[in-house]
């Protein structure tokens, strides 16, 4: 494990920021960090970070506590802070050389170092550019290249993509799924795509709790609800097509409505069933046209709206724990 | 000490990278020229040595120099952040202090040394006032009091900057900060009404003595344990926010 945390609780005038969490990360594991605004998502990296100590548990980065063992820890880390704070009275190039320094880099490994950063993370053209001068995309690489500098064993990622323009966000995107390879992860975000493409597990954290922590896939799979499958079809009345939709056995709850010229048709079921194959049969064997028939996908998003809403927080947060996933 | 090297350096190069640097030097030299000149104009009856006028003239708006170059020593990194960034690399809190200290100091004593030889510079090559008044032995120690009052004012400055996240509070409190300090002596003597000797703890008596060519080694103590002490306040203030 190279992250290990235990019990974290963290106090800010004796309000609960972090609320008694605890998790693991594996070696090349990128683990992404999600919750609402004010979750506590910073403060967990800030303690990891060796930036804040915390009011209760234990937290160890490469078997080295945080606490006592400060200086340990931050020669295995390498952290990007949430607005890329930066010297913006240097270049570029210069600062990263500062940064290399302070991180124990010298000589001719400092200047290899500085060169495969540059390359890295797409810096060779700002090189000499002053820091202030440099757009919000570059900022955000600079950041970057300044924590992947000393190749540090964990890398703490918080929201490196927020601000950028989508071209960037999916340079960046890639830049961090190549890391995977030699280093470990944890980014915390809430584009909630981005961590859905970019990482192996996701941690959800709601009012300093974890509520979730799963792959992207299995918490999608552990949703409740039904499954919906939806259909354009012409040829019939509305009335009709949703009789005999609703004949189907496994259909729960069938609905259909003109949409233009076509009828759109939502069939629900219950999430073992798969009813897109019986759709078709009905639409086939009345003679009807069939433009479109898909299942509607659920996505993270769903997971996330559901474990850090209000009123349904609870549900898939107990079958979680009662699935021993949490 | 490579890394204490590295912050210092990196201080040192900070200041010439905005234009505060140039400005600093360029007011600085003009407002202690003005008041040194305007002091041997028309105090020439008075009988003083030309280097005690020259060390007070500099020391006035030494404060000011110093409240401006304290003022963003760590106040700055606490706004924009980089404190973060500063504290999560395997650098130690004494190493962090220290190496702004060097680097505020150093520019300090860059911007005061050139203005005092300029200033010396313009006495030499002037019809009225002959080389002869000056004393090179004076000269000497007056720039050793020199150093010694800017390592301790640059060490109080340093811990105001510290407490504050504020530039302009920082800037404030650095002020009175150093007045309080020049001025230690006077206050303890006016509160006790003359009640014990202050002359060990008097910043301005020791310019006088020190620019005279008295030269004394319990100033030297007195000022070496101050800034000693008041990095150790900074180092312990700075390691506070861990067990905090």
């Amino acid at each position: 494990m190279i992250v290990k945390v235990e019990n974290l609780t963290k106090r800010y005038h004796g309000r609960p920021a972090v609320d008694d969490i605890s998790f693991e990360v594996k070696p090349r594991e990128i683990v992404g960090f999600l919750g609402p605004n004010g979750a506590g998502k910073t403060t967990t990296m800030q303690i990891l970070a060796g930036f804040m100590p915390a009011t209760g548990g234990q937290v160890t980065v490469a078997g080295f506590n945080v606490f006592s063992q400060s200086l340990e820890v931050r020669r295995r880390i390498g952290y990007l802070p949430e607005n890329v704070p930066l010297y913006t009275d240097m270049r570029v190039k210069e600062y990263l050389r500062f940064r290399g320094r302070l991180k124990g880099l010298r000589g001719a490994r400092l200047r290899a170092r500085v060169m495969a950063v540059l390359e890295s993370c797409g810096l060779g053209e700002v090189q000499r550019q002053i820091i202030g001068s440099l757009s919000r995309g570059f900022r955000q690489r600079v950041g970057l290249a300044d924590s992947l500098i000393a190749e540090p064993e964990l890398l703490i990622l918080d929201e490196p993509t927020v601000g950028l323009d989508p071209n960037q966000i999916r340079q960046i995107r890639n830049l961090i799924r190549g890391l995977g390879d030699r280093h470990t992860v944890l980014l915390a975000s809430h584009i909630l795509h981005e961590v859905e493409m970019v990482c192996n597990r996701v941690l959800i954290i709601n009012r300093g709790r974890i509520v979730a922590s799963d792959t992207p896939g299995k918490l999608v799979g552990l949703l409740r609800g039904n499954r919906r499958v939806c259909a354009l079809v012409r040829g019939g009345t509305p009335e009709n097509v949703q009789h005999l939709l609703e004949g189907i056995p496994a259909v729960v709850n069938a609905s259909c409505e003109p949409h233009g010229e076509w009828l759109q048709c939502y069939c629900e079921s219950k999430k073992e069933d798969d009813v897109s194959e019986d759709v078709f049969r009905v639409v086939a064997a009345n003679g009807w046209s069939l433009r479109e028939l898909h299942e509607e996908r659920r996505n993270l998003e769903d997971v996330f709206a559901e474990v850090t809403g209000e009123e349904h927080g609870h549900g898939l947060h107990e079958r979680l724990n009662g699935k021993g996933a949490a | 000490m490579r890394n204490f090297l590295t912050i210092w350096f990196r201080e040192l190069s900070a200041c010439f990278l905005s234009p505060v640097a140039y400005v600093l030097m360029v007011v600085f030299l003009a407002v202690t020229s003005a008041t040194f000149l305007l002091d041997i104009t028309q105090d020439a009856a008075l009988d003083q040595p030309l280097t005690v006028t020259l060390f007070e003239s500099i020391l006035v708006w030494l404060t000011i120099l110093v409240t401006v170059v304290c003022m963003r020593l760590f106040a700055e990194e606490k706004r924009s952040g980089t404190l973060e960034t500063l504290m999560t690399v395997p650098v130690t809190e004494a190493q962090i202090v220290l190496g702004k200290y060097a680097g505020a100091l150093s520019f300090l004593l860059l911007v005061t040394f050139p203005v005092a030889i300029t200033l010396l510079l313009v006495v030499a090559v002037s019809p009225v006032l002959q080389l002869g008044d000056l004393d090179g032995g004076a000269l000497l120690s007056g720039g050793l009091i020199l150093i010694l009052v800017s390592s301790l004012l640059v060490a109080v400055g340093l811990l105001v900057s510290l407490l504050t996240r504020n530039q302009i509070i920082a800037a404030i409190c650095c002020f009175c900060a150093v007045w309080g300090v020049l001025l230690f002596g006077w206050i303890v003597t006016i509160i006790s009404g003359g009640g014990f000797s202050t002359t060990y703890v008097t910043v301005t008596d020791h310019i006088r003595d020190f620019s005279r060519g008295m030269l004394d080694s319990r100033p030297l103590v007195f000022y070496i344990l101050g800034s000693a002490l008041f990095l150790f306040a900074s180092v312990r203030v700075l390691e506070s926010r861990r067990w905090r």
